[in-house]
């Protein structure tokens, strides 16, 4: 049930949208800018008129030369406003997966093939406007600018449109243009908060395992630092002896407690609803993923064997981020 | 906490170029707003003037500190204070004065609630207004260079507004808002020559209280003290030698009807035949009258007929008063011829003459029985009306009357108390006394109002009369002559008279130091002022609707209307709108500076048989050419290498260097031309 204006309003956006296809680089031409006086502007025309009268009524010259010396500023202005967006380009760089909930930052950068453009603001289009970020592009090159957005649910999305515009010089119109980037988001799902504890692990392999435990409980076993290893699995203390005798970093040894295997399984996680499970079963693979712990991922229909590191943290969470 | 030690002692002033941005950005805003109220000081009544300066340096203040702003209940207090004050100094809220005096406290107290640079756009229009309201006082020169600076300022207030990022500086702001400025001025110069100009929509209100100039009644004693309004209301130009000054009369409308308080001009109707009897040659001359939003022409004494205006009807009353169909709102100029020598009015003694002897019983009672007395007296019992004259003026002249413009204000019975008690007044007192006293005598007698003398020195030939030269004097009535003029001011101003000068108000500091110090180079100055003034005000203010058609005849229509005009502006504004779209089409394909650059540097190396491709950066560029030629490659490397810092050095530029590309290009065609050469000795050897 939507407004009438509402719905026009909506019809408009979409052949908006079909007029600017998706596209990752986008130049500001004449065809996708976009200008139009600002509440400002009018009242600046009003003003212009209140000067006009003025000057008719008490047959000021000078104020003639006032109210037209401002009237031919504004139309100056107007053309400046558009130039400074027109002929920049614009280039995002894909962005890093993000958790639902959580911010995410797209990197756009602004190339001028001119003069210096000022006092830019660049946001997702349906923000309100204290969420645009500003910047100036310097003449002949290029300015960086963070937009960032809260994605609400998890999957692969398109970036949402995002919005350029300035009221350089004078903020008596804005001009702007909508860009709708192609490049697509991986967004993973909110981890459960506060965390539900760990599901217990299994012994795999049988017999005494190698390791020793020393009395409060650490795992003893070291083996050379390997590229990869996260920072948190150096063990500081053994490094920093092998260091100062020219060997090399130490990581603790996690093949150990690989052999403790964790299942992180859907079935596992009680009568939640499909998306509350996700939750969980994130929060679970991010808590097993910093202890080092080897987990195994087990959706309905599918599973993922029980391993450590990046990859395997990266491919489950893309697994439960484009689970359906 | 960072805003400890970000925010300045309080009395140490951090430096400009230390100031937060916010803070900076404010304090030039006020800057710009003091500038832009400083010239209204003088017509604004004093309390308005504290308060504007109290409440800027109240947030001069608050921006240094970073304090809060002041609630919204107390800006509306203040606002209403301002507004009574207001009603309370001019007895109203509608007109130029008061709109002047509540713009200026409006504007003052909103920059109390410049809260976010952005939404300060009520503060430009309001100051936009404010020079527009400088104009309503004076159009000259010097109002138009500081108003232009008012309007600069507030155009980089509002880059600035619009400069999000970092702390850009204000010499950076100010040249957009100049460029943007100066764009801008060729629409403005089209739109000046071309806007048709039209009469006033609807009535002007007339503000003259207080002030020197000239009106159309005259209420004695009702004005404390009167302004010296300098601004100039007509020049004159003689054909031959001027007139001598106390022959300068020029005049306005005639005072007959006294209710006691006022003074009015009789309605036509009850006038009688004039009689105009001139003597002597007739002087031939050009006057241009300023607007005084009268239906009056001031023209000297005695005009015979009627001036030729386009687009006015002139008429003359028989009081040899000249009138206009309409109050004069624009510049008016034309020729005319005056008679010096004159004598006018019924030489014989008519019936209805009561008008001019007409006395309000009810009002200055002492007067009259002072009149009565003097009529017992033997002398006088039977005098003349010229003798009785003489006696009053002589009577000014030793009984301890004075002039000054500040009188203070005077009762019901005004003439009573100047006649008789104070002794001091104006020209309207003196006039308005000699009148009442002449008509107690039974003397007829009558005010006339207008303009008395010029500046001492023509200016470009003009003499300029200034509203300043308003002047009351009175007129009786002589049997066998008709109307004697009777200046009873020059009784005891006579300098204001003989030589023209204006009674001059008090000199400023600096005017008066030069005064002193070289009376010869300030007279120079002021003229070579004046003389600038002049030409600013024949071509920049005299832009009238005659001016405008002449234009229009000169473009080649034959019959010019305003409809021609109009059309003629909106077909140029649309063509500029063209060419303004066109600009942005051909914007489009401009080619960046740099890669022009490189284009042209790459085909001068291609020649030289070096491959050069786009991501081929200068310096490598370079080591093909020491690679190739070796030392006679040389220059052209280093020039390559100079590039290559320019570009993406520590002091790389934003433009290319064209005499940089310049060198390239003559080095490779050296380069070039020496090729074959060498290769002949490579040949040889």
């Amino acid at each position: 049930m939507l407004h009438p204006a509402g719905r026009a309003r909506t019809r408009f956006r979409v052949w908006l949208a079909a007029r600017a296809p998706r596209s990752d680089t986008l130049l500001l031409t004449q065809r996708n800018v976009y200008i139009l006086p600002t509440r400002a502007g009018l009242l600046f025309g009003l003003t212009l008129l209140v000067l006009l009268l003025a000057s008719i009524n008490y047959q000021l010259n000078l104020g003639y030369v006032l109210t037209f010396l401002l009237a031919g500023s504004g139309v100056v202005s107007m053309h400046l406003t558009h130039a400074t967006l027109r002929g920049l380009t614009l280039h995002i760089k894909p962005p890093a997966p993000v958790f639902a909930g959580a911010a995410a930052g797209l990197d756009v950068v602004l190339t001028s093939p001119g003069t210096a453009r000022f006092g830019i603001g660049i946001k997702v289009a349906n923000e309100p406007e204290y969420m645009l970020s500003w910047i100036d592009v310097p003449a002949l090159g290029q300015a960086p600018a963070q937009v960032s957005f809260v994605p609400a649910q998890r999957g692969l999305h398109d970036l949402p449109t995002l919005s350029v515009e300035t009221r350089f010089p004078f903020g008596l119109f804005r001009t702007w243009a909508v860009w709708r980037p192609a490049i697509q988001l991986l967004v993973y799902p909110q981890p459960e908060s506060p965390a539900a504890p760990l599901p217990a692990t299994r012994l795999v392999g049988g017999g005494p395992s190698a390791s020793r435990t020393t009395d409060s409980g650490e795992v003893e076993g070291v083996r050379a630092y390997r590229r990869g290893d996260p920072m948190k699995l150096i063990a500081w203390r053994s490094a920093a002896k092998t260091l100062e005798a020219g060997g090399e970093l130490v990581s603790r040894d996690t093949s150990a407690s690989a052999q403790r295997e964790l299942w992180l399984d859907w079935q596992a996680c009680g009568g939640l609803a499909p998306e509350a499970r996700l939750s969980r079963l994130t929060s679970w693979l991010l808590a097993a993923h910093r202890a080092g712990i080897a987990h195994g991922l087990r959706l309905p229909g599918r599973e993922w064997a029980p391993s450590v590191g990046d990859a395997h943290r990266r491919e489950c969470l893309r697994a439960l981020a484009m689970w359906a | 906490m960072t805003t400890a030690t970000a925010a300045p002692r309080r009395g140490a002033w951090p430096g400009w170029k230390n100031l937060p941005r916010e803070a900076r950005d404010t304090l030039f805003l006020l800057g710009v707003i003091a500038w832009t109220v400083l010239p209204h000081v003088s017509h604004l009544p004093p309390w308005c003037t504290a308060l504007t300066a109290a409440v800027l340096l109240w947030r001069t203040r608050l921006a240094l500190t970073g304090g809060a702003l002041p609630g919204r209940w107390v800006l509306v207090a203040v606002l209403t204070v301002a507004a009574v004050l207001t009603f309370w100094s001019f007895r109203t809220l509608l007109g130029k004065e008061p709109g002047v005096t509540m713009a200026v406290a409006l504007m003052a107290l909103k920059t109390l609630e410049l809260r976010a640079r952005r939404d300060a756009f009520v503060v430009f229009f309001l100051g936009f207004f404010l020079i527009l309201t400088h104009f309503l006082y004076s159009q000259s020169l010097a109002v138009a260079v500081a108003m232009l600076v008012s309007v600069w300022g507030l155009l980089t207030a509002l880059v600035l507004a619009h400069l999000p990022v970092g702390q850009p500086s204000l010499r950076q702001a100010s040249g957009l808002a100049a460029r943007t400025a100066l764009l801008g001025a060729p629409l403005m110069a089209l739109m000046f020559v071309l806007f048709p100009r039209v009469g006033p929509l609807w009535g002007v209100p007339h503000d003259s209280a207080g002030k020197t100039g000239l009106s159309n009644s005259m209420r004695m004693g009702s004005v404390a003290e009167v302004a010296q309004d300098d601004s100039i209301a007509l020049r004159i130009r003689f054909d031959g030698p001027p007139p001598a000054p106390d022959a300068l009369y020029f005049r306005g409308p005639v005072l007959t009807r006294f209710d006691g308080v006022e003074w009015q001009p009789l309605p036509p109707a009850l006038q009688r035949p004039g009689d105009l009897r001139v003597a002597g040659p007739a002087l031939h001359y050009e006057m241009t009258l300023e607007p005084l939003r009268l239906p009056v022409l001031p023209l000297l004494e005695a005009t015979a007929a009627a001036p030729q205006i386009e687009g006015w009807r002139v008429f003359g009353l028989t009081d040899l008063q000249w009138l206009v169909n309409r109050p004069v709102t624009e510049r008016l100029r034309f020729e005319a011829e005056a008679h010096v020598a004159f004598k006018h009015g019924p030489t014989a003694r008519n019936a209805d003459m009561e008008e001019e002897l007409m006395l309000p019983p009810s009002f200055n009672p002492r007067t009259l029985a002072w009149a009565a007395a003097v009529r017992r007296d033997p002398v006088y019992a039977t005098a003349s009306g010229r003798m009785l004259a003489q006696m009053l003026l002589q009577h000014i002249r030793t009984q301890g009357f004075s002039y000054t413009l500040a009188p203070g204000e005077y009762g019901r019975n005004a003439v009573d108390e100047f006649w008789l008690d104070r002794r001091e007044g104006f020209c309207e007192h003196f006039a308005a006394a000699f009148v009442v006293v002449m008509r107690a005598l039974h003397v007829p007698a009558r005010v006339v109002t207008g303009y008395q003398g010029t500046d001492p020195l023509p200016v470009d030939g003009y003499h300029v009369v200034r509203q300043s030269s308003a002047h009351a004097w009175a007129e009786y009535w002589e049997p066998g002559t008709g109307w004697v003029r009777a200046d009873p001011t020059a009784a005891i101003a006579p300098d204001r008279i003989n030589r023209g000068s204006r009674l001059a108000p008090p000199q400023g500091l600096v005017a008066g130091a030069l005064g002193t110090m070289n009376p010869e180079l300030l007279a120079n100055l002021r003229q070579g002022w004046e003389a600038m003034n002049n030409r600013w005000n024949q071509w920049v203010l005299n832009y009238s609707r005659g001016q405008q058609l002449q234009v229009m005849k000169n473009l080649g229509f034959d019959t010019p209307s305003w409809e021609d005009m109009a059309l003629l502006l909106i077909g140029s504004l649309s063509m500029l709108a063209l060419a303004g779209a066109a600009w942005a089409w051909w914007d489009r394909h401009r080619v960046d500076p740099w890669v022009r650059q490189r284009l042209a540097l790459h085909r001068a190396l291609q020649s030289l048989g070096i491959p050069a491709a786009a991501a081929d950066s200068p310096r490598a560029l370079a080591a093909r050419v020491r690679g190739r030629f070796g030392a006679a490659g040389e220059l052209l490397a280093n020039q390559l290498d100079a590039l290559e810092r320019q570009r993406y050095g520590r002091g790389a530029i934003t433009k290319p260097d064209a005499t940089l590309t310049q060198a390239v290009k003559s080095c490779a065609r050296q380069i070039a031309a020496a090729l074959p050469r060498r290769g002949v000795q490579a040949a040889d050897t």
